[in-house]
């Protein structure tokens, strides 16, 4: 292995850190409900709830914080949040019957992206709140309210296509909502099926981790709002969606190390770090290095909470200036927020059996292949860079190391790479072993997960802790009774 | 003497120049003066280092030259088509493509992901630019998306009937060209013809310390040249980080002996020892240049047993900058301390302050006609308050107090805020200001609203 190891240590919470300190009990596990195996940490959930209640708190803005249902399909998690006072975010109809039948009431439960009819219908028949995308939804909508006589629907309307001041933002167009510039029509439908539907609202989601852009999403959102309030509608709640992130890496000057040695790897001026010379966007011409780098940010000091603390804190600029919490307050609007990722931070980890270590001829890095698919462990798909951590199967084996990997998935496909970049683990893996990623609650555990080629997906465990030790059940075999103490 | 055919000299008296008169602004581009640093500042004993002071270039800065280099062969024919002048910069490129565009009746837009001084920003607008910002990264990733924002636009550019100029400043040779036969050869001039020892610039589009190096050496491949970037995790304006520089089709590594990274603190450290002992009003990229230098020669000049000879580059002016010193360093605008403000009070002063519930409060408006201060914004205030209220803005009315009591002694004033946070505090600050009858409006227009009190919009 030439030059010094690249580590990408993960960030690890309490919970995780003390998860892995717990090796018997991964293997245990592991040897029982087979590789990969997904682990999830109920409590962290609601811990993570509480984190994002303070900066609400800080700002003395009142609000709901809606756990995006779509980043991870965990019935435990979801049964551990009805127990807080946060609600959900649903996104399909199986997503809705989810989250009714974890405990979590209508009033908590907000209904977006697209709708089939059936779940339209569920979501009205229920009262749930109903983000509307546009006029022909809130068209059927109301066609549904009346012709099955259910109560009046509460609706947020989507927008996108905020327009900024003085400058003119490139933001990517989104293929949801009604553009700002066009609500008027959408306003005309609200009061035309006045009968059917009752305005709480507005929303935005943008998919970006640019602060200023959904500063201007939520300023454009307050003068929409006034529109509103102009036509004598009462609206009450501004609903931010999510995309406050999340940081993956222990060590900021590693990800800086790690991602200067991949430019040099790109232009040919330090050694190869990825397997077929990959680069991750970047490619070089001539010696300049073109391409945008397509991962990632993963040291972001400034997430989740903290990010939603400087995007409230943001000045407004069509308002004087005002930051963008004092306009909430003062306007007497409520604050909706949709984190997925962030909320799920340090909620979970998958552990991925070791089957096989190769070493290779000319001496280069080990080939490592793992009993997981790359969908199983969907960090690459995120284009988040992360090392796995070497769990022995025996603790007292010597440590040999560090070495350099590639890691390889169990599927009969050139391309099943669980990570397509060069690993540096500072212990040599035997087979037996578990490599355990961390962190991979948000998106990484069951969005992408497939069935290829006949093998299973991952099972999923929940964990907690009572006591000072650790105790699990099968993710769907939770309820908070079992780990609150609530069976006496 | 010329040194350039057919280009006047810097006109200066006491050197025997020509009379400083021309037709076109654009003829004050260049010849900036260089100017030693005394050695009481820096502290080297064996080393004479002085400045470029690119900051004297009439739109302030020594993207002055390569703007106008690269951008004057195109411009009759940009205006024979009407075309609009385009390039990426967030900074001192535009600034002066904008100036140039004008004076040719062409427009100019700044494309860009940088944006991040507010004042370049105004100033840019100011000038009639048009600015388009590239978006944040995607948060839900898509690695197999190849379209990034860069390369739409190079696409919109090389769209057919697209009426562009484009510039291109990070690949355009008549960049480096500018300083090679501009900035290098006036160095060389004011040293009597000799190469300074050392030269150090910042990297940003790496056409001024590529073209200055390249004329240095050609007199005397024995110049060492210092290059100097940020730091990774730090922004400086105008400086890229070592990863950036790669992106830059200018920049070759073997230009520089040592490419060496400055940080922010360090370059307005730099740049305040030169605004304040020096004279020289320079921004934070010159501070880092000044920094940089001084930090590099130090660690020679002791073992010198010959002097030597040092020229560093000043880019720009600070005044563009404050904002951003502002944020890193709040010390250096420390101001006065002002008669009643809120900052004075205790916290047992605001949890004692008078107070007023909704309830209470309705019937007082009704019998004692207390003045109603609403010190919400204005826009939340058109949408909704209190009927006959008064809105003075919370920043506004902290301004009024400065300069003592705003009401008669004998009018009571109920103030209300959104949650009685802000109210409470300015009526503890009324109350010791020796105003009698001040009330602040327990839990707010919020409480209000809760309570189902009514509220209206005129």
């Amino acid at each position: 292995m030439g030059g010094q190891p690249l580590y990408l240590a993960p960030r690890l919470g309490e919970e995780l850190r003390s998860l892995l300190e717990s090796p018997g009990l991964l293997h245990n596990l592991t040897d029982a409900f087979g590789s990969p195996l997904n682990v999830v940490v109920p409590d962290q959930l609601a811990a993570n709830v509480e984190r994002f209640r303070s900066v609400f708190g800080s700002h003395h803005l009142s609000g709901q914080v809606f756990f995006a249902h779509k980043a991870n399909r965990s019935s435990a998690l979801l049964r551990r949040l009805a127990v807080t006072d946060a609600g959900v975010d649903v996104a399909s109809l199986g997503e809705l019957q989810h989250a009714l039948g974890a405990g979590l009431t209508p009033d908590r439960i907000t209904a977006t992206g697209p709708k089939d009819p059936e779940f339209l219908w569920l979501a009205a028949r229920t009262s749930v709140t109903v983000v509307v995308d546009g006029v022909g939804e809130l068209e059927q909508l109301a066609m549904k309210v009346r012709k099955f006589t259910l109560p009046r629907v509460r609706v947020l309307l989507r927008l996108s296509g905020f327009e900024a001041s003085g400058v003119r933002v490139l933001s990517r167009p989104s293929r949801f909502g009604t553009p700002a510039g066009e609500v008027e029509a959408l306003l005309e439908a609200v009061e035309r099926h006045g009968d059917a539907v009752d305005l709480t609202g507005v929303a935005y989601h943008l998919d970006t981790t640019s602060l200023t852009e959904k500063a201007t999403a939520l300023e454009g959102c307050l003068r929409v709002l006034e529109e509103c309030r102009s036509r004598g509608l009462r609206p009450s709640a501004v609903d931010i969606g999510g995309g406050f992130g999340v940081d993956y890496l222990a060590d900021g000057e590693q990800w800086e190390r790690y991602t200067t040695a991949l430019t040099d790897a790109v232009l040919g001026t330090g050694p190869p770090l990825t397997w077929g010379g990959h680069g991750y966007g970047l490619r070089n011409e001539a010696g300049t290095l073109r391409g945008t780098l397509g991962l990632y940010p993963a040291h972001r000091p400034v997430a989740g909470p903290r990010y939603l603390d400087e995007l409230l804190a943001h000045p407004a600029t069509f308002f004087g200036g005002r930051p963008l919490a004092a306009l909430l307050l003062e306007h007497l609007y409520d604050l909706h927020v949709e984190p997925g990722r962030a909320l799920l931070d340090q909620c979970g980890l998958t552990l991925a059996k070791v089957m096989e270590v190769r070493p290779q001829k000319n001496g280069g890095e080990l080939l490592v292949r793992l009993a997981a698919k790359a969908d199983d462990v969907a960090l690459e798909e995120h284009g988040v860079l992360m090392d796995p951590v070497v769990v022995p199967r025996h603790p007292d084996r010597p440590a040999a190391g560090p070495v350099a990997v590639h890691l390889f998935g169990s599927l009969c496909l050139e391309t099943d790479l669980i990570t397509r970049r060069t690993v540096f683990l500072p212990r040599r893996p035997e087979p037996g072993d578990l490599l355990v990623f961390a962190n991979t609650a948000g998106y990484c555990m069951d969005f992408h997960a497939t069935r290829a080629q006949g093998q299973p997906v991952a099972r999923k465990i929940a964990a907690w802790q009572e006591g000072g030790a650790w105790r699990w059940c099968l993710d769907d075999q939770y309820w908070p009774t079992v780990s609150m103490g609530g069976q006496q | 003497m010329a040194l350039v055919p057919g280009r006047p000299v810097l006109a200066d008296r006491i050197h025997g120049g020509t009379t400083v008169r021309y037709d076109s602004i654009t003829e004050a581009i260049g010849n900036t003066p260089l100017v030693r640093i005394d050695p009481a500042v820096h502290g080297l004993a064996h080393t004479d280092l002085y400045a470029k002071l690119e900051l004297l270039n009439p739109f302030g800065s020594v993207k002055d030259r390569a703007a106008w280099n690269m951008a004057r062969p195109l411009l009759a024919d940009a205006a024979a088509h009407g075309s609009q002048v385009v390039e990426l910069s967030s900074g001192n490129t535009a600034k002066a493509l904008a100036v140039l565009a004008g004076m040719h009746g062409l427009t100019f837009k700044s494309v860009t992901n940088r944006m991040r001084v507010p004042e370049i920003k105004d100033l840019l607008l100011l000038l009639g630019a048009e600015i388009e910002e590239l978006p944040g990264q995607s948060e839900c990733l898509d690695p197999t998306a190849t379209d990034d924002p860069l390369t739409l636009f190079h696409r919109t550019l090389s769209e057919q009937d697209a009426a562009y100029l484009h510039t291109d400043q990070y690949f355009n040779p008549r960049n480096t060209e500018a300083h090679l036969t501009g900035t290098g050869p006036e160095i060389l001039k004011d040293l009597d013809g000799r190469a300074p020892d050392w030269f150090i610039a910042c990297v940003g589009t790496a056409g001024s310390s590529t073209g200055v190096a390249r004329a240095l050496r050609e007199h005397d491949p024995a110049v060492r040249v210092l290059g100097l970037v940020a730091a990774k995790s730090d922004f400086i304006p105008g400086i890229r980080t070592i990863d950036e520089a790669h992106e830059v089709g200018l920049f070759d590594p073997s230009t520089y002996d040592t490419i060496e990274a400055v940080g922010s603190d360090d370059a307005i450290e730099g740049m305040l020892t030169l605004n304040r002992r020096c004279g020289i009003l320079a921004g934070p990229t010159g501070g880092a240049a000044f920094f940089g230098a001084v930090r590099r020669l130090k660690a020679i000049d002791g073992e010198l047993s010959e002097r030597q000879t040092a020229v560093f580059v000043v880019c720009d002016r600070v005044e563009s900058y404050l904002s951003y010193v502002r944020q890193r360093r709040p010390d250096l605008f420390g101001r006065p301390r002002r008669r009643n403000t809120p900052a004075d009070l205790t916290h047992a002063d605001i949890q004692t302050a008078p107070a007023i519930g909704v309830t209470d409060a309705q019937a007082w408006i009704a019998t004692g006609r207390p003045l109603v201060v609403d010190l919400r914004s204005p826009f939340a205030f058109a949408a909704l308050h209190i009927d006959g209220s008064v809105n003075i803005v919370d920043e506004l009315f902290e301004e009024l107090l400065h300069g003592g009591l705003p009401f008669s002694h004998n009018r009571p004033v109920l103030l209300a805020c959104p949650v009685g946070e802000k109210s409470a505090r300015y009526a503890a600050l009324l109350t010791r200001m020796g105003h009698p009858d001040v009330r602040g409006l327990a839990g707010g227009i919020i409480a209000w609203r809760d309570a189902g009190a009514p509220l209206v919009r005129d």
